[in-house]
This record gives structure tokens, C-alpha cells and sequence, in this order.
């Protein structure tokens, strides 16, 4: 019978745990380890190089400092970085809003492989998102002819910055909308067409306020992301110093100068970027926790539309 | 209730079954965009090499530099990618699990190398790691070489990956249901053996999914590692840096007979990891 | 094993989750910690098991202070409210994974492991899910599950947080009995905590019934409901009526009943008597007080009824209970018109006001 086996485990264990019961002490240490150990591990992986930033940007001084920054080249680049964020990510602000109305509001055919395509700058390498441009626009490219023939420089000129960039950045404000735009439905915009409103009443005084923190959560990583890319903008530009060096580039050339202390100050302005960024990301995050993860995170294609 | 003039306006303006308007509108802008800027820019690749011919094709992507670089990329990104599946795995369990001071700093700078531009972070590495840098200085006596070799490249790659596993592995982290665990320890597992036997086989799915992520992100990875990378060929260059070298060379052809290969490798990846998401959520929603 | 608490209290934050607990549970007992939600049953029930540890007090196991033991070297089987199964083991996984972790000089051999956690799925009437996953079975069958591993390493206490919570009102009622009857062969020592008065009732040897972290009783079933050591004890384990007492020169009533006899509490401020439903004898029109009876429900073997009895506000019926025999006898109509009489009844000071279903703060 089988609670007679039960039954003699149990004669039998009683007598164990009077004879061998001798119990240990807590685990706090395993615990403290492990948080030692993450702490060190971040503060060197993380922390420190962003400390080379700025102990290396101010190595000979306040002035050198300030003069770096304020050298015509230097301006020059901040200048141009500057415009390619001011270009690029309003496109993308459009493209990204367009993209994550048709994505969450309708069904279609082919709807998934929409969302993989606007990923798919994601996965290539920023090196190849240049090529592509020189392969169309370059001078042997499909359009090199043309555009020689008209006197318009496209590579090796701030357009080409621009498009590489606009490659690059696409995705970012596309995939913060779209889960957020799908989480919400379409209940609220169904109702204010039903009151009267018009599409793009709807979409200015519905729709928008409900997603403001994710489209400015999406504008602020594809800022970040114009303002610092590197790979795809190094390919297109040409490194024409003070016409089509953004500030990364800039930083390459005045570090392959050897000219240290400089290119850690124009890198400290970029660093300063990423804290901000760092710090506006949390900010945004605390009022919509939805957000959180969202970045590096794969986009949860299961989800369905709500009814 | 809809007033007749606008309901009859609706109506003319939207297909049959489409409620809300914008439908044609948006989705034509988006098709257009994606086609100008991604799909058309991308197949330029594909054509430009299929005009190569194959066996040029095959020659220039076999040359024994080509293949130096590719196994350079691949390998590095694989050993960075697992570093980071095992501390990123070590760093989301703490901030999930403990408290202690500064844990939301913490959890924020998990970010930065996803914020920083990769400039900045591959010479504040290469400031780090030289021989007469911070940390360089300490591992010289050690003979321990990391900037201007290999070893830099999968120390710059496993900085730029590490958020990808963090913050695939926190949800989950968050979302495991800790009575599983408690009722381990009741039944007198050991913390080691609660982690390994209950916690880890839940964990699997994410890991995976953030180490495929990490790999992806560092295969392409340009701009963190040429600074580090020593970038000599044959032996700590990566494919990227070719690739640049063949363009400024105007060797066009080379450069996207690489490139080719790269793209082939990050498609296969990014299906694979579409793969993954889906078991992953599948095993999440299964609960 | 016998399990003793000594003091026992917890905070959480500003909460006073459980204060001042003194409890005696002898080897081989089936107690109840009863209670309403928030009472402290629960974390009570936490701190024996380890999952708590109390910021005041002791636990002993066989008069050993285990108050600071860590979770894995108390030998307790715990079983909690959503089973916890290993979602990724099999049935005979999840029954075998306490012996499997066991340190290699006490791990059974496999083939050792294999019987007996194929006897513990027999006990349980699971024999055929050994292969099947937590997530292919029922609820009651998770249940029967997460109580098979507990047993398996021969726990020296089984602790049962809300076992049968979440399950049919028909797969409860099995469940109790099963566990009654196996705790009856097995005679291994259980605490469950329930907030179901019926359940503690029938299952358990003694019930420890707990409100706003404090003890209010201890005893067997029979003692709690026939003796309530407050107000509280007495609202919360079945059905009450509530009515005031006044006093008339130097003598209790209740409305026009004299209950002077046994009024138990002060005579000073106000009072209210608890009269249980079946303490209520209704009898003709003029055998005390005069009473309409406003709903007549027939509920299997007993019957109740609802009756405004004189001198009450109208939205205060009283409720009585009884006999479907006696029913059958008198055969009482809507409007008909009683009298009523108390058999027992019990008086408190009406401030002690601890209603039972009184939210916690």
C-alpha cells in the first residue's frame, strides 16, 4: 500500500533529522558578492570610459579645452551635425508617425513583414548603409553620370550625410510608436469620429497627446543616433574637413592626428549627449513604463490587435 | 450619431471596412520611403554583385584577407556575445533581485553604450586598454596586450553589446514568478541549485534572444572597434574596415562582394532571432 | 514534529502584519489558521516555513529555536496557493525534485526515487500523469501534484497555504476530505491557512482563529463555535444575529426578553447580544416575542427564516435556522405571526465593534 511506504519514510526520516539536523547560516555573502561583483564589472566596463572622456578632454587644461571646442574646424562640425539631426529626424518623425498609424490601426496582408522591413536597417552594418548610397550616387554609380553631368553632389556633400543617416535612424521612432499605438487600439479615435471629427483632428488632438511620451522617447534615440553615428557617415562623406565632417568624424581626425587632448574634447560634447540622453531617457521612462526595455528590446510581433 | 454631412463625406473618403481614415495616405508614404531609402539602396548591393559573376564573386570573397577579416568579425562577436550573455545575465539578476545604493544610476548607465556614439566610445577603449593607459598599465606586467590586437576587438564589442542581454533578460526577471523558486528552496535546494534547476531553464528563451542580439549588433560594428582593433590586415581587421579600405581604393566591386556576405550573415541572424522571439513569448504566454 | 511560536511578531513598513503570537502545535496535529484577508495567517504561516523571518520572537521545532534556519534546512513541506510546479518538469520531475537536489550521500538511488514517487502519485490518484506537464492538467490535479512533492522528502511538517482557494466549490469539498483522511494515515504534523470557516471546521484538529495580526482563539472546532473568546470569533465563525441590550431596573433585555441570566459583559455603556440562527426558537404567536416572518427559504435539511420581530427597525430581520422536520410540522407562511425565544446567546460591550468583515486598513 502505498501510504505504508509513505508511513515508514516517515519512521525512518524522524529519526534523521534528530540525529543530523545541523542547519546553516544565511547566504548574505553569496548575495554581496554578486552585487560587488556587477558593480566592479560596470564601473570598469562602463564607467570608466566615459571618465577617459573627460579626464583626457581636460588633460592640458580649461583653455585648451575651450580652445579645442571653439576651433573654426571643430564649429564647423558641430555646426554640421546639427543640421543633419534638424533633417534627419523630423523625416523620420513623419515616416515613423505614417508608419505606426497604418501598423496599428489597420489589419492588412503582409503586415508583419512590414515591421521586419523597418527594422532591417538595424541589422546592417553602418559601414554597408554608406556603400549603398555611393553604389546609387557615387561617381560610378547607377546616378553618377546624371549627377555630375548636373553639377549636384550627392556623396562626399551633406546630402549624402543626410540619407546615410536617415538609413541609420530610421527605425527608432517607428518601433517606440508602434507597440504603444497598438497597446491603446482604436477605441478613442473611433469615438471621435463618430462625434465628427476629421482625420487629421483626430489624429492632432486624440491621437498625439496619447503617444506623446513614446514619440519623444523615439526622437530622442534617433537624435542621439543621428548626432553620433559614425560607420555609415565616415563612408559617404569623404572627410572634407569643415564641409562634411560631422563631429564623430572630426573626432577621427584629430585622434588619427595624434592630436589627443582635442579629440577627447570634441568627444566630451558627444559624451555629454549621451548623459543627457541617458538622463531625458529615464525621465520619459517614469511616466510611461511601457517604455522601459523597449530600446534594445525585440518587438513582441505575437501581440494582436486589440478588438 | 454621426451628422448626415460628415457621415457622407466618411463614406466617400474610406474603402468599405475601414473605419478610421489615413489608411491609403499612410501606408503609400511609408511603402515609398521604405522602398527609397531601404529597399532600393539595399538590392543596389545585390545587383551590383550579381553583375560580378560568380566565380569572380567567389574569388574576391575567398581571398585569404577576406577570410581573415570575416573569421576576425565572426569570432569576436561570438566571444563578446557570450561574455555579455553571462555578465549581462549576472547584471540584470542584481538590479532585478537586490537593492542597494545608486541601483537606479545603475540601471540607467546600463544604456550608455547604446546611447554614446561609437566614435567616442572606441577612443575612450583605445585610452583605456593602451599600454600606457588606465588599465592598460595593469596588464602589461600580466603580458596581457588588449589595444592594437584581437583582444581589443572583443573587448569593444562586448562594451557595445552588454545593454542587449541586460535588457532582454530584465522583463522576464521581473516577470518570473518567485514562488517556483521559494518552493525549491523548501523542498532543499541549494541557492546554486534553485538557480540553475528553476530559474535558468526559464531564463533560456531571453538569453538566447539578447546573446543573438548582442552578436548582430557587433557583427556590423564599426566605429568602436577601428580605434582599438590595431586594424592590420590578416590580423586585426575586421570586415567592415576591409570593406572601407576596398572603397577607398575604388575597388567597388570587392567592397560589395563583402558586403554581400555581411548581409547574407545579419539576414540569416536577424531570422533567427524573429525565431527566438516568437519561442520566447510563446513559452512567456504559456503560463 | 511539534512546532512552537514564542512572541512572534512582523512589520511590514508601517504594517503590524502579526503581533504578540503565542502558539503551541503538538507532533501530529491538523491546525487551521483561520481567518479574514489581512489577518497575519498567512505570514504566519510564511515565518514557520522560513519564507519570513519575524522581527521579534522565536519559532521552535521540537523546542529548538529554528527561528533563523534558512528555508532549505527546515524540512517543511510547503504547498502554496498556485501549486508554484515547475512549469518546465514533468509531473514525476517536479515529485522527484526534492530528492534529486538532495547532497550526494543522502540521494536516493534512482531506481529508490523512482518508487517512491510513483507511490506518492498513486497516493494522490495521479499515477498516470507522470509524464504530462503542470500546464496539461487541472487545477485540483496541480494541487494533488504540489502536495506529492511536498511529501516526497518526508517533511516533519506539511504547510498549506490556502490549498483548495482556487478551485470548484465540488473539487474542494473532495480535496478536504482526502487530506483529512491522508493526514490521518500519515500523521505528519500540517498547518493550513484558510479564510473559509466551513473548511476549518471539518478538516482541522484545532483552529487558531486570527484577526488583525493578534490571536483571538485557540481551540477545537466545537469549542470555538460554542465558546467565542470575543466578539469577533463569534461573528466570524458562522452566522450571527446582533441586537442590542438595554437595561430596565437593574435587568437585561433583549426587545421584550429578559436575558439577565447569562449577560456576561459590564453593565455599563452599551452592550448588543450575538444570537446564533439555530439558537432561535420560533414558536407559536404568543410564546414570547411577537415576530412576522418576512421570507421562508427550504435549504435541504434545515430551514431558514427571515422574521421582523416587534420594536425592530424593518432593514434588521432576524435569522433563524430551523429543522426541516420541525418546518414540516409548523409549516410557517410568509406573514404568519411568531414568538421568539432565545436558547443561548452571548452579550459583549457593542465597542468592541471588530466586525469580521470589517476591511484592514
Amino acid at each position: 500500500m502505498p501510504s505504508d511506504i509513505i508511513a515508514a519514510g516517515y519512521a525512518v526520516s524522524y529519526t534523521h533529522t534528530r540525529q543530523a539536523h545541523h542547519p546553516r547560516p544565511r547566504p548574505r555573502l553569496g548575495r554581496l558578492l554578486l552585487i560587488a561583483l556587477t558593480l566592479a564589472f560596470l564601473g570598469v566596463f562602463l564607467v570608466l570610459p566615459l571618465l577617459a572622456v573627460f579626464v583626457q578632454a581636460f588633460a592640458k587644461g580649461v583653455s585648451a579645452y575651450l580652445g579645442a571646442i571653439s576651433d573654426p574646424m571643430a564649429w564647423a562640425a558641430i555646426k554640421l551635425t546639427l543640421w543633419v539631426a534638424a533633417t534627419a529626424v523630423p523625416l523620420n518623425l513623419v515616416f515613423g508617425i505614417a508608419a505606426a498609424w497604418a501598423i496599428a490601426k489597420f489589419e492588412f496582408r503582409g503586415k508583419n513583414t512590414l515591421i521586419t522591413l523597418i527594422d532591417l536597417p538595424f541589422a546592417v552594418s553602418p559601414v554597408i548603409a554608406g556603400l549603398i548610397f555611393i553604389l546609387i550616387f557615387g561617381a560610378n554609380g547607377w546616378f553618377g553620370g546624371y549627377l555630375r553631368a548636373h553639377h549636384i553632389r550627392v556623396v562626399f556633400a551633406l546630402p549624402g550625410i543626410v540619407l546615410a543617416t536617415l538609413f541609420v535612424t530610421l527605425p527608432f521612432i517607428a518601433r517606440e510608436l508602434i507597440p504603444v499605438m497598438q497597446a491603446q487600439g482604436k477605441d478613442d479615435e473611433e469615438t471621435a469620429l463618430s462625434l465628427g471629427a476629421s482625420g487629421w483632428q483626430t489624429f492632432w488632438h486624440i491621437t498625439l497627446p496619447n503617444i506623446r511620451w513614446a514619440l519623444l522617447y523615439g526622437v530622442l534615440l534617433c537624435n542621439a543616433r543621428a548626432m553620433g553615428e559614425f560607420g555609415a557617415v565616415s563612408v559617404v562623406s569623404g572627410h572634407i574637413r569643415g564641409l562634411t565632417n560631422t563631429m564623430p568624424l572630426h573626432v577621427e581626425i584629430l585622434y588619427n592626428e595624434y592630436n589627443h587632448t582635442a579629440a577627447f574634447a570634441v568627444a566630451s560634447l558627444l559624451a555629454m549627449l549621451a548623459m543627457l540622453t541617458l538622463a531625458a531617457k529615464s525621465f520619459l521612462e517614469s511616466r510611461q513604463p511601457q517604455l522601459r526595455h523597449a530600446v534594445s528590446q525585440p518587438r513582441d510581433r505575437t501581440r494582436r490587435q486589440q478588438t | 450619431m454621426i451628422p448626415a454631412p460628415a457621415a457622407a463625406t466618411e463614406l466617400k473618403l474610406h474603402k468599405p471596412g475601414r473605419i478610421l481614415p489615413g489608411f491609403g495616405l499612410t501606408l503609400g508614404y511609408t511603402m515609398v520611403y521604405l522602398s527609397l531609402l531601404v529597399l532600393i539602396p539595399l538590392s543596389a548591393v545585390i545587383i551590383r554583385s550579381l553583375g560580378l559573376g560568380w566565380s569572380h564573386f567567389w574569388e574576391t570573397v575567398t581571398a585569404p584577407r577576406v577570410i581573415a577579416s570575416l573569421r576576425l568579425s565572426f569570432g569576436a562577436s561570438l566571444i563578446a556575445a557570450l561574455l555579455n550573455a553571462v555578465f549581462g545575465l549576472m547584471v540584470a539578476w542584481v538590479l532585478t533581485r537586490y537593492t542597494f545604493p545608486f541601483r537606479r544610476f545603475i540601471d540607467a548607465i546600463v544604456d550608455l553604450p547604446f546611447a554614446l556614439p561609437t566614435a567616442v566610445a572606441g577612443i575612450a577603449l583605445t585610452a583605456l586598454y593602451a599600454p600606457n593607459g588606465w588599465l592598460g598599465i595593469w596588464l602589461k606586467p600580466l603580458g596581457i596586450n588588449v589595444a592594437f590586437t584581437p583582444l581589443g576587438v572583443v573587448v569593444a564589442l562586448t562594451f557595445i553589446g552588454l545593454p542587449f542581454v541586460v535588457r532582454t533578460l530584465q522583463p522576464v526577471l521581473e516577470d518570473l514568478d518567485q514562488e517556483v523558486e521559494q518552493a525549491a528552496a523548501t523542498l532543499g535546494a541549494s541557492a546554486v541549485q534553485v538557480f540553475l534547476r528553476v530559474a535558468l531553464p526559464a531564463l533560456w528563451p531571453a538569453i538566447l534572444t539578447g546573446f543573438a542580439l548582442a552578436f548582430a549588433r557587433a557583427l556590423g560594428e564599426y566605429g568602436s572597434v577601428i580605434f582599438i582593433a590595431g586594424n592590420m590586415p590578416m590580423k586585426s581587421e575586421i570586415a567592415p574596415l576591409l570593406i572601407v579600405s576596398k572603397l577607398e581604393q575604388y575597388d567597388y566591386a570587392g567592397a560589395t562582394a563583402i558586403a554581400v556576405v555581411m548581409l547574407v550573415l545579419s539576414f540569416a541572424l536577424m531570422f533567427g532571432i524573429n525565431a527566438l522571439q516568437n519561442w520566447a513569448a510563446s513559452r512567456h504566454q504559456g503560463r | 514534529m511539534s512546532i512552537a511560536l514564542r512572541g512572534v511578531a512582523k512589520q511590514f513598513g508601517e504594517f503590524a502584519a502579526v503581533e504578540n503570537i503565542n502558539l503551541d502545535v503538538p507532533t501530529g496535529a491538523l491546525i487551521a489558521l483561520l481567518g479574514p484577508s489581512g489577518c497575519g495567517k498567512t505570514t504566519l504561516l510564511r515565518i514557520i516555513a522560513g519564507l519570513e523571518t519575524p522581527d521579534e520572537g522565536q519559532v521552535l521545532f521540537d523546542g529548538r529555536d529554528a527561528t533563523l534556519w534558512p528555508i532549505r534546512d527546515r524540512k517543511v513541506g510547503f504547498v502554496f496557493q498556485h501549486y508554484a510546479l515547475f512549469r518546465h518538469m514533468s509531473v514525476f520531475e517536479n515529485v522527484a525534485f526534492g530528492l534529486k537536489v538532495k547532497p550526494r550521500r543522502d540521494r536516493p538511488t534512482t531506481a529508490e526515487i523512482r518508487s517512491r514517487v510513483y507511490s506518492l502519485l498513486e497516493l494522490v490518484q495521479l499515477r498516470w500523469a507522470g509524464d504530462r506537464y503542470p500546464g496539461q492538467l487541472s487545477g485540483g490535479q496541480r494541487q494533488r501534484v504540489a502536495l506529492a512533492r511536498a511529501l516526497a522528502v518526508n517533511p516533519d511538517v506539511l504547510l498549506l497555504d490556502e490549498p483548495f482557494g482556487a478551485l470548484d466549490s465540488q473539487v474542494r469539498l473532495e480535496l478536504r476530505r482526502w487530506l483529512r483522511r491522508l493526514h490521518d494515515e500519515l500523521h505528519f504534523t500540517s498547518v493550513f491557512v484558510t479564510h473559509d470557516q466551513q473548511e476549518a471546521i471539518e478538516v482541522a484538529d484545532s483552529i487558531v482563529v486570527l484577526n488583525r495580526g493578534r490571536i483571538e482563539q485557540f481551540g477545537v472546532p466545537g469549542e470555538i463555535y460554542d465558546l467565542p473568546a470575543s466578539a469577533f470569533v463569534h461573528r466570524f465563525l458562522g452566522q450571527v444575529n446582533e441586537l442590542p441590550v438595554e437595561l430596565r431596573q437593574g435587568r437585561a433585555y433583549v426587545g421584550p426578553l429578559d436575558i439577565s441570566l447569562d449577560a456576561v459583559a459590564t453593565t455599563e455603556g452599551k452592550n448588543i447580544a450575538l444570537i446564533r440562527p439555530h439558537e432561535i426558537e420560533v414558536g407559536a404567536a404568543g410564546a414570547g416575542w411577537s415576530a412576522t416572518v418576512l421570507a421562508v427559504r427550504v435549504i435541504g435539511p434545515i430551514v431558514r427564516l427571515l422574521m421582523g420581530a416587534e420594536g425592530q427597525p424593518a432593514n434588521e430581520p432576524l435569522e433563524a435556522e430551523i429543522s426541516r422536520e420541525r418546518y414540516e410540522t409548523e409549516r410557517f407562511k410568509v406573514g404568519a405571526r411568531v414568538g421568539l425565544r432565545f436558547r443561548r446567546w452571548k452579550v459583549y460591550p457593542s465597542d468592541a465593534v471588530d466586525h469580521a468583515w470589517q476591511s484592514q486598513s
